[in-house]
């Protein structure tokens, strides 16, 4: 049934009445505002379309018509891009670890090769990343066969001694340490086409935690984000009473410059040694092309239990067993490039778990002995009440994080949103040059807040500097009084650590931290690990560290389980009466699921191993139950030749000593005590460091050869040798800046609004104007007057066009006024 | 009725305004770029006499580090720093390069490139105009010249390539390109680079 009802009449076509102009006037006056939209729209779009093809034209041109610069003589500087001929260091690295595992503690000697590709000699500057928690305690310079064997001198005098020893033209190197995971090391007198290779030695105590011993060594480093004022405004606002300067070794800022040219960041208020701390970084695909920059590894697992897994989270390694339960494990392939974290996990065979581990030896300049404990709480049965939580989560979208980095953030994030409770509260606080709050204060993890939440997040991006401060500080202050007591409050770190001013943020974290947990979670191929652990632990949280997207779950999962388990807390551990102790950590923390108790100690009065040693208790409290364990001093075996956990003493120490100037040290320097105070410990680092023969702040290692090797004739040229970009990471130091203010745009935007809206305010005047224009312009029928006109009109008349070639009479009778 | 009222009145006032609003900020941003070069040079000015940092108004988060002179053109003052608030005010020194001058009273080789970006539209607007072989200079906070020449210039895609400062002395203009683009943001950028010549070699004219 598809015909209408009422079929349409036919009509005669000559009684057909055709539309006359006024008619479509009447008829499209309504609808003229769409037109106009429509026509500007058209217009705007043709015009932004031609502009555009024009840009991109010139832009290719340019492109490749001018890339003529290699021939001009500064190919080396111009192209640090992917072509050709880009920076050639002078100096290439090769780098070999060989670690060997015996109890807690690895021993770590890397032997880092200098070839000199140039034709002048050379002093190689490079910043070499270590472990947070390294004791380094030896270097030697290797040429061919001979060793020169680094001493221990205080951190000026080596520094002299060297700069000496460069100036004669002896072969000299140097080994400073900037940060406690970041060292300066410098070798001077390379001769052309040498190669002299820097063995670095150091102690590592092992992680443990949740059943798993893990080892990590950093391979190099995320560029470090430098805050405050540059250059000699520095000195000028020191003087301001408002911003105190860090309390970073109390060092050379000025006449440093002469003997570390290479540093990329110029020292500012905030950060007095920038300098140092901000290597030439580059992208590892350029070095990797030079064969520069590679490192191989082998460790030696001899820890004498039987191991049920090993495995290495950014590297593909290989492990062979022998007899006594050791392992060998190398690289895959030989060697890897340096650009991520090296990470060893190995887990023991749960028949073999040991429950404590305790390890002493003898002194060998005195009788005391050192003493170093591992010991695991008893796991907590059955399921205990969930605390409602308040948990600020605060994620870094500094520029630093750009790449994976950010991606890995957000994933962790999301789970960790996904993991909230309706009775929990949470906010979310984002930073990179400035800090934002998803809310002013925390809120209910409902559905709808959280959802909200995860929109917000998936919408971050990564650009920007790092003023952590700030954002700390907003975060430790957000969790609001009234409620202390009820909720768990906690504060979730996001970040890569990239900071120079590491020392003013654990300050602010010691002072505002309250009743809040901080816990850090480490993104990156390349982490500031001293931030991550130190930041922590004067939180009084816990630490993990993500490096590659597929960790998120599982390292996530780690946290979740920390942050929602109860706590070992009143931890003591008594030892027998007579027995004089000195251990560290001083203070035992709080413990979370799966850590274990730690204890480095020198014990004097009394020897171990004997009969009469009596017992070691250790006591605490898990979920409201006390709990004991004693372990039995009189059958421990003293190892008499090692002089490794006097080290890890040592460097415990220096740490705690460290530590408790940072907790004094913006007072240093106000009152005279304080100053006497800040000298007497750093007096007290100085004497450990020198007795014990280890790197600290005040000390640093120096070896120089008798005789010398370059004539005074020849020049020396320092060259830095740069860092690898982390795996994954953009050089964000070296990106373009923006630069167009856009001011064409804007002026042409307006051009076209003034016109469209002129256009449309004096419409009526214009369409006369047109109308009139078109009159003129088109023959009206109705006024012919000229045969011409008649047959014009004619032709362009709307019936003609219409059902094509029509009688003239026919247009005679129908249209009036075509006849006079 | 509304709707005539609509399309007839207030459509029109409307775009009128915004168009007189685009209008007003983008001549904003030029006569604050002029401006600022003026307060700014006046600041160099005193800074050259006082040999202290001088900020050229008491707010300011950047102070002038340098004076540039491109070829023949009226000299720019230098900032420090690239953040947007400092390349509205004038060509700002990125703060991963450095000064030529300022390693050098430490008596040692360290040296960078210096870079030195601006906008394209206002004040880098005469970086076009650079060719291979003309001169630039940059004057230090002592007021000593140091005189550089133009080696080439290049047209980059910062999505894909850094910025290349490296430990050789030369000095770096950047600016967006194309020049006459309508559309900020970009990814192209134009390059110049210039080699430094030494004191001795230039010809006064």
């Amino acid at each position: 049934m598809n015909r209408p009802l009422f079929p349409s009449p036919r009509i005669e076509r000559d009684l057909l009445i055709l539309p006359t102009s006024e008619y479509y006037r009447r008829r499209y006056r309504k609808s003229r505002v769409g037109s106009w939209l429509l026509f500007t729209v058209t217009t705007l779009a043709v015009l932004l379309a031609a502009v555009g093809a024009r840009a991109e034209d010139a832009s290719q041109a340019l492109a490749y018509e001018q890339v003529a610069l290699e021939d001009a003589g500064s190919g080396d500087l111009l192209l640090v891009g992917r072509e050709a001929g880009a920076f050639e260091p002078a100096l290439h690295l090769s780098t070999a670890v060989d670690m060997r595992v015996r109890g807690l503690v690895a021993e770590v000697q890397i032997a880092q090769t200098f070839t000199n590709t140039s034709n002048h000699w050379r002093e190689a500057v490079y910043v070499l990343p270590l472990p947070e928690n390294a004791a380094v305690r030896g270097m030697e310079i290797v040429i061919g066969e001979r060793r020169i064997v680094g001493k221990v001198r205080e951190r000026e005098e080596a520094k002299k001694v060297y700069t000496e020893a460069r100036a004669a033209g002896k072969r000299a190197a140097l080994l400073e340490q900037q940060r406690p995971n970041m060292f300066t090391s410098r070798v001077a007198n390379i001769a052309p086409g040498e190669k002299i290779a820097v063995e670095v030695r150091y102690l590592q105590t092992l992680k443990f935690d949740r059943d798993q011993f893990s080892l990590r060594l950093p391979s190099t480093l995320t560029p470090r984000y430098i805050p405050g004022v540059q250059g000699e405004l520095s000195q000028e606002s020191a003087q301001e009473p408002v911003q105190e300067p860090v309390q970073e070794p109390v060092q050379e800022p000025v006449q440093e410059l002469a003997l570390n040219p290479h540093g990329w960041s110029l020292p500012t208020d905030q950060v007095p040694d920038a300098q140092h701390i901000t290597p030439f970084m580059m992208p590892m695909a350029e070095l990797a092309s030079r064969g520069s920059h590679q490192m191989s590894i082998h460790v030696d697992l001899g820890m004498g239990l039987p191991l049920a897994d090993i495995y290495s989270p950014y590297h593909e390694v290989d492990f062979r067993r022998q007899d006594g339960n050791r392992y060998q494990v190398q690289l895959k392939g030989g060697s890897a490039p340096m650009d991520r974290d090296f990470v060893l996990h190995w887990r023991p065979q749960m028949s073999s778990m040991p429950s404590a581990a305790l390890f002493a030896e003898q002194s060998q300049g005195d009788s005391a002995q050192y003493l170093q404990l591992l010991l695991l709480p008893p796991r907590e049965s059955g399921a205990t009440r969930r605390l409602p939580r308040e948990v600020v989560y605060v994620v870094d979208t500094s520029g630093s994080m750009g790449g994976n980095s950010i991606r890995q953030a957000k994933e962790s994030l999301l789970l960790a949103l996904s993991r909230l409770d309706a009775q929990d509260r949470f906010n979310i606080i984002e930073f990179n040059s400035h800090h934002r709050s998803f809310y002013p204060r925390p809120v209910t993890a409902s559905q709808e807040n959280i959802h909200r939440a995860r929109d917000w997040v998936e919408s971050l991006s990564a650009t920007g500097g790092t003023e952590m401060a700030p954002a700390l500080k907003e975060a430790l202050s957000q969790q609001l009084d009234e409620q202390a007591g009820e909720l768990v409050r906690q504060v979730v770190f996001i970040t890569d650590g990239a900071v120079g001013n590491e020392r003013a943020l654990f300050e602010i974290i010691q002072q505002r931290l309250g009743q809040v947990r901080l816990f850090t979670v480490g993104i990156g191929s390349a982490p500031n690990s001293h931030f991550m652990t130190k930041a922590a632990q004067i939180g009084r949280g816990s630490a993990v560290h993500i490096g590659d997207l597929g960790e998120v779950q599982v390292q996530m999962g780690r946290l979740f389980e920390k942050l929602e388990n109860p706590l070992v807390t009143d931890l003591r551990v008594d030892f027998p009466r007579g027995i004089k102790l000195e251990g560290y950590p001083k203070q035992l923390p709080d413990l979370y699921l799966g850590e274990p108790v730690r204890l480095v100690a020198r014990i004097e009065g009394q020897p171990l191993g004997v009969p009469s040693s009596g017992e070691l208790v250790v006591s605490g409290r898990l979920a409201g139950k006390r709990f004991s364990r004693s372990i039995s001093l009189s059958q421990l075996a003293v190892d008499q030749q090692g002089d490794e956990i006097g080290s890890v003493w040592a460097r415990a120490k220096i740490a705690a000593l460290r530590d408790m100037q940072r907790q004094r040290g913006p007072l240093a320097g106000t009152t005279g005590e304080g100053e006497r105070v800040e000298g007497s410990l750093k007096q007290q680092i100085l004497t450990l460091a020198l007795r014990y023969q280890l790197a600290s702040p005040y000390t640093s290692f120096v070896a120089v050869e008798e005789a010398p090797v370059r004539s005074q004739v020849e020049t020396l040229k320092s060259s830095s040798v740069p860092n690898a970009v982390a795996s994954g990471q953009n050089l964000q130091r070296f990106t373009y800046p923006s630069t167009a203010a856009g001011v064409y745009g804007q002026f042409f935007t307006a051009l076209l609004l003034l016109l469209c809206g002129w256009g449309l305010r004096a419409r009526a005047a214009i369409v006369r104007s047109v109308r009139a224009l078109l009159y003129g312009l088109v023959p009206d029928v109705r006024r012919c007057q000229t045969r011409l006109e008649h047959f014009l009109a004619r032709r362009l008349s709307p019936a003609t066009i219409k059902s094509g070639e029509l009688p003239p009479h026919v247009i005679g009778t129908r249209i009036p006024g075509v006849q006079k | 009725m509304n709707r005539t009222w609509l399309s007839k009145r207030l459509l029109p006032l409307l775009l009128i305004a915004a168009g007189v609003w685009q209008l007003a900020s983008a001549s904003w941003i030029l006569v604050k770029a002029e401006l600022s070069q003026y307060l700014i040079s006046r600041a160099w000015e005193r800074q050259l006499h006082a040999g202290e940092i001088q900020k050229p108004w008491p707010w300011a988060d950047t102070w002038p580090v340098a004076r540039l002179k491109l070829d023949q053109q009226k000299p720019l003052v230098v900032l420090q720093g690239i953040t947007g608030e400092a390349l509205a005010f004038g060509p700002g020194l990125h703060e991963a390069s450095a000064l030529p001058f300022a390693q050098e009273h430490a008596g040692n080789t360290s040296v960078r490139t210096t870079v030195i970006a601006a906008h394209r539209d206002t004040h880098f607007r005469g970086l076009e105009k650079l060719q291979a072989g003309m001169g630039v200079q940059l004057q230090a906070r002592d007021g000593r010249w140091q005189h550089y020449r133009v080696l080439g210039t290049k047209v980059v895609d910062s999505t894909r390539e850094t910025l290349p400062i490296s430990d050789r002395p030369g000095l770096l203009l950047v600016t967006c390109y194309p020049f006459g683009s309508l559309e900020a943001g970009g990814p192209l950028r134009y390059l110049v680079y210039a080699e430094p010549v030494p004191d001795a070699a230039v010809i006064q004219l």
